[in-house]
């Protein structure tokens, strides 16, 4: 039977990152009226789209955003509703994740949100360290982290994430090392380590493009890379994904879901969705919502698609994608899989590019053709993929 | 198509110094003469290629037919040919003067007389043609119109009172400037009814039918399906479509005597086509050929070759195209060790191989490399006999040398007095000598001899900024002089790379070889290894860097939208590197072989 995971995507913040892309919409306060016409709008959306996943089991639920926990649980519990009646749910989601900022509001609504069926918390760490905190613009201050993650765990959530940024301005490897520590010492069943991305538009682009950022060089930045796989794997953690790391069997159901080329329903402002290859789109599909607020209410909240951007893939669009977003899990790209969905092994494609990345030493290959980055190629992962595509 | 007495008939070009404004004024005479509809209306009209239009210059001579009312109550057959301005192609203002009987000279009426304003004038009075002088943008507050028609007669030496203020903005002066080319321009003088003789004066490539050859009908004419014989080439033709340019393409039936028009006869083979060939009919052909024109001699050469090795045939091919259009330039097969198969060519200037490569790139769709342009030098070797040599790659080794010769220009430089001593610096570090000077009022004539090499890529840049705009210049061949040369050889990891040698003089060598370095060093991105680049003199290095090696290249997130945003950037980065050529195992970007001509921008 077929799966699809809903990303609910809720854009309000309580301000604005300098560093952030995201479809945001900055409130002091989310107030009722606001949650209500927005929730309102997202059960719409979901029971206007389900049917482009019909007969689709739901397997996992993401509540991301912006910051989702400033909804009152309520509001997440009726989106879930919602969710299992659009989708004739037989059993329940395998995994309902919830992004979480630490602040005393979210922190009291904890247990809240885990009686309405979130089993799973995301939290946006960042860093353990208040300078950097505040140098990212992060309202937070680190014992709040921890005293958030200790009310998850009293809450009874047994499946926490950390968020870490890594090379932020005027981190040295000292303090992320520490950073990296103290996250460890929380014992989290998950952890997201993203290095610092300066998006375009965004203040820190601009900082950035007048060499106000201090970001740490190069250097020190893939020693924090390399320090991150080392230590994370010796302290029980498996690397799987490029930036994901998880005990054994805490992997991210739902992220797994984008790598693996599985359907996602994106829902809100801004929201991705995909069709795996299928019947509809015989190499897949994905599309966007509008990210503006407004437009959004106007349109899709209303059961329009007005504003909406959607990509056809090509077969060569789809092989690209299938080779880079396999190569950024551990498991890597499987040749037999590979085979049945484009007739051929990988090498039957890419021969000269695959000889010339394992002489390069960044791609390892086994007897049956299957594909993985070797270390050196997880630190060049882009090198490499700009072959596949 | 209306038909004319041919007293009724004026044939003229505009010159100019680049930038007087020759392309807008053929715009006013076309809207004074109603040859353009309101809504067809652009500036610069003529300007029709892209690369034209966006650089705001003239390539390209055009020509244009239009009928006009005179005060006399007649209407006047006008045929107008718009010329460009920059020295690199005053070959086609030749051209287009021999399709002429007066030519109307614009000058600015802020700048005055400028380097090619001479240069042109001189072109014209050579051809016999009646000069029509004008001044032009006498709506610019800073504009001096009595003081440059002073200017016209001290040193052009036609009389200050018959120059005629206009303004091809606004539109003033228009009827008295048509007035005076209907009153002043002789009317062509052939005869209908001898044997035909037509000047091939320009000729394109069209995809659909073949060579278009535009011609002036100097005497008798030619008919549409008329079997025609080209004298010079000695092949037989039927001309199958006659037109003229409106600026629409009309067709007509015949052309006639002092008529310029447009002949497609069938010609599909490139070799067939000959600029300043002559046309003449089988019925009754002319004995003699009408005299051509000389031939224009490529000063500055450069490599071309595809990117991808692959496009090879496609860049022969395109390159005969282009050189029907366009015969000042010369190309012949070349290989370098770098860059695999390519050709040398020749060009009139530095802009002209710009323009040249650009056109390659855009109307035959090609990506390809230029190496950096040099001179042609003459080599006296220890043994055997002097050669020419176009390319530092056939630079013999320094010891079985025993002179380079390189050669020099007489270089015409205009320049307000208050700038000269800018300029006489700028002369100076180009290893000029100064060969004389004269005063006109505020301006400055000054005359330099200097080496070929030092001006043929950016010392017309840096005579503008030294003067803010208001220096130019002119030059013409003088000959070779012996000079202290040496080659600049660079490395990339070790492996010389012939297509970024330079020759240089000796006493530039170690600061081009450093500057040289640190440029590539800009354009060659971070690679998988560390990369080294040297330069060197014979066995000698004189000048070294590194690009350090990329330790990483990672996408922290890629969820949802971000894989469509990663595909696309990755796709992005995939066509830069179709753009890169490999050299050993380095990837080097195509504007790096270009890297020698930022020299001195920093
Ligand atoms: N103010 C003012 N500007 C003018 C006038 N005539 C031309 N220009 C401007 O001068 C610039 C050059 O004009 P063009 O007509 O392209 O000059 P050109 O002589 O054809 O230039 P080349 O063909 O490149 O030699 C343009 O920006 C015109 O708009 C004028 O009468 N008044
Ligand atoms: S909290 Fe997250 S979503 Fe909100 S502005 Fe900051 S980075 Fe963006
Ligand atoms: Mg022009």
């Amino acid at each position: 039977m077929p799966t699809v995971g809903l990303y609910v995507h809720i854009p309000f913040c309580e301000r604005v990152c300098p560093y952030c892309d995201f479809a945001v919409v900055a409130v002091r306060k989310v107030e009722p009226e606001l949650e209500a016409r927005y929730v309102a709008a997202l059960i719409r959306e979901i029971e206007s789209r389900a049917v482009e996943f019909e007969g689709a089991q739901l397997d996992t639920v993401y509540f991301g955003g912006g910051t989702p926990s400033l909804f009152r649980p309520e509001a997440l519990a009726k989106i879930l509703e919602a969710a299992t009646r659009a989708f004739a749910a037989s059993t329940p989601p395998r995994e309902i994740t919830l992004e979480v900022n630490p602040s005393t509001v979210e922190r009291d609504r904890l247990p809240a949100f885990r009686s309405s069926g979130i089993d799973r918390i995301s939290l946006g760490v960042q860093s353990f360290d208040d300078a950097t905190l505040k140098r990212l613009g992060r309202a937070h201050k680190a014992h709040e982290a921890r005293q958030t993650f200790t009310a998850a765990r009293q809450a009874g959530f047994g499946n926490v994430s950390l968020d870490l940024i890594l090379a932020c301005p005027h981190q040295g490897f000292d303090a992320f090392a520490r950073d990296l520590e103290e996250a460890l010492a929380l014992e989290p069943e998950h952890l997201s380590l993203y290095e610092l991305t300066i998006e375009a538009g965004t203040p820190f682009e601009f900082a950035a493009s007048r060499d106000q950022l201090a970001p740490p060089d190069d250097e020190v930045a893939t020693r924090m890379l390399e320090h991150t796989a080392a230590r994370s794997a010796g302290a029980g953690f498996e690397r799987y994904e490029i930036s994901n790391y998880a005990r054994p069997g805490f992997a991210s159901l739902h992220n797994q879901r984008y790598w693996a080329r599985e359907a996602v329903l994106g829902v809100g402002t801004g929201a991705w969705s995909y069709e795996a290859p299928g019947a509809r789109f015989r190499f897949g599909a994905r599309r966007m919502n509008p990210r503006d607020l407004g437009a959004y209410f106007a349109a899709v909240g209303a059961g329009g698609d007005e504003g909406v951007e959607s990509e056809v893939l090509t077969l060569e669009q789809a092989r690209g994608e299938a080779i880079f977003l396999s190569l950024r899990r551990r498991t890597g790209v499987d040749a037999r899989a590979f085979e049945a969905e484009f007739g051929g092994r990988p090498r039957k494609f890419y021969d000269e590019q695959i000889d010339r990345l394992m002489a390069a030493g960044l791609l390892a290959e086994t007897e049956s053709g299957d594909l993985r980055l070797s270390d050196r190629g997880l630190l060049l992962s882009d090198t490499v993929f700009a072959d596949f595509v | 198509m209306k038909s004319f007495p041919q007293e009724r008939i004026r044939n003229f070009c505009i010159v100019a110094h680049i930038d007087h404004g020759k392309s807008t004024l053929a715009d006013r005479l076309m809207d004074e003469t109603g040859a353009v509809t309101e809504r067809e209306k652009q500036e610069q009209l003529l300007d029709s290629m892209d690369i034209e239009r966006e650089r705001g210059i003239t390539i390209k001579a055009q020509t244009v037919r239009m009928v006009y009312r005179a005060q006399d109550g007649e209407e006047y057959l006008l045929n107008l040919i718009d010329t460009p301005g920059h020295v690199d192609f005053s070959y086609e203002v030749s051209r287009s003067l021999s399709a002429c009987e007066g030519a109307v000279l614009v000058v600015d009426a802020a700048q005055g007389i400028e380097a090619q304003t001479l240069a042109n004038t001189y072109l014209a009075i050579d051809a016999d043609l009646e000069i029509i002088p004008a001044v032009n943008k006498i709506d610019l507050p800073s504009a001096d119109p009595d003081r440059v028609a002073q200017e016209i007669e001290d040193i052009v030496g036609l009389d200050a009172a018959d120059v005629i203020p206009v303004s091809a903005k606004s539109g003033v002066g228009m009827h008295e400037l048509l007035e005076a080319i209907v009153e002043k321009v002789p009317p062509p003088t052939g005869e209908a009814d001898v044997p035909t003789r037509a000047l091939v004066f320009d000729a394109w490539f069209d995809t659909y039918v073949g060579a278009v050859m535009l011609v002036r009908v100097i005497e008798g004419r030619i008919k549409k399906r008329q079997r025609v014989k080209f004298m010079i080439k000695g092949s037989e033709r039927e001309t199958t479509n006659l037109s003229v340019y409106t600026p629409h393409q009309v067709e007509v039936k015949e052309l006639g005597p002092g008529e310029v028009g447009a002949v497609v006869a069938g010609v599909k083979t490139l070799s067939d086509v000959l600029i300043g060939d002559t046309i003449t009919t089988m019925d009754n052909p002319a004995s003699e050929p009408l005299p051509g024109f000389q031939e224009v001699k490529p000063m500055v050469f450069a490599g071309l070759y595809p990117v991808d090795a692959e496009d090879y045939e496609d860049l022969k091919a395109s390159l005969e195209k282009l050189k029907i259009n366009d015969s000042s330039f010369d190309y012949e097969p070349e290989t370098s060790m770098a860059l695999g198969f390519g050709f040398r060519c020749g060009f009139l200037g530095f802009l002209h191989a710009e323009i040249i490569q650009e056109r390659l790139e855009r109307e035959f769709e090609l990506n390809l490399i230029t190496t950096a342009p040099t001179v042609r030098y003459r080599v006296v070797p220890k043994k055997g006999e002097a050669f020419e040599i176009e390319s530092p790659a056939a630079l013999p080794e320094a010891t079985d040398i025993q002179a380079i010769e390189e050669p020099v220009v007489l270089a015409t430089i205009h320049v307000p007095s208050e700038h000269l001593g800018q300029v006489l610096t700028l002369c100076q570090e180009r290893r000029g000598v100064q060969k004389d000077m004269a005063v006109h009022g505020s301006r400055v004539q000054v005359r330099y001899l200097l080496p070929l090499n030092e001006i043929v890529t950016d010392f017309h840049d840096k005579l503008k900024s030294a003067t803010r705009g208001y220096g130019s210049f002119d030059y013409e061949l003088q000959g070779y002089q012996e000079a202290s040369l040496v080659k600049l050889d660079i490395m990339v990891n070790g492996d010389p790379v012939d297509a970024l040698s330079l020759i240089v003089h000796r006493d530039h060598a170690q600061s081009k070889g450093a500057e040289l370095t640190r440029k590539l060093k800009e354009f060659i991105p971070r690679q998988q290894f560390a990369v080294a680049i040297q330069a060197a003199i014979g066995s000698k290095i004189i000048a070294r860097t590194t690009v350090r090696a990329l330790r990483k290249n990672v996408t922290a997130k890629c969820y949802g939208g971000d894989i469509t945003r990663k595909r696309k950037l990755l796709e992005k980065q995939k066509a830069g590197k179709k753009r890169m050529k490999m050299v050993g195992s380095v990837e080097i970007p195509q504007e790096a072989f270009l890297a020698a001509l930022k020299l001195g921008d920093s």
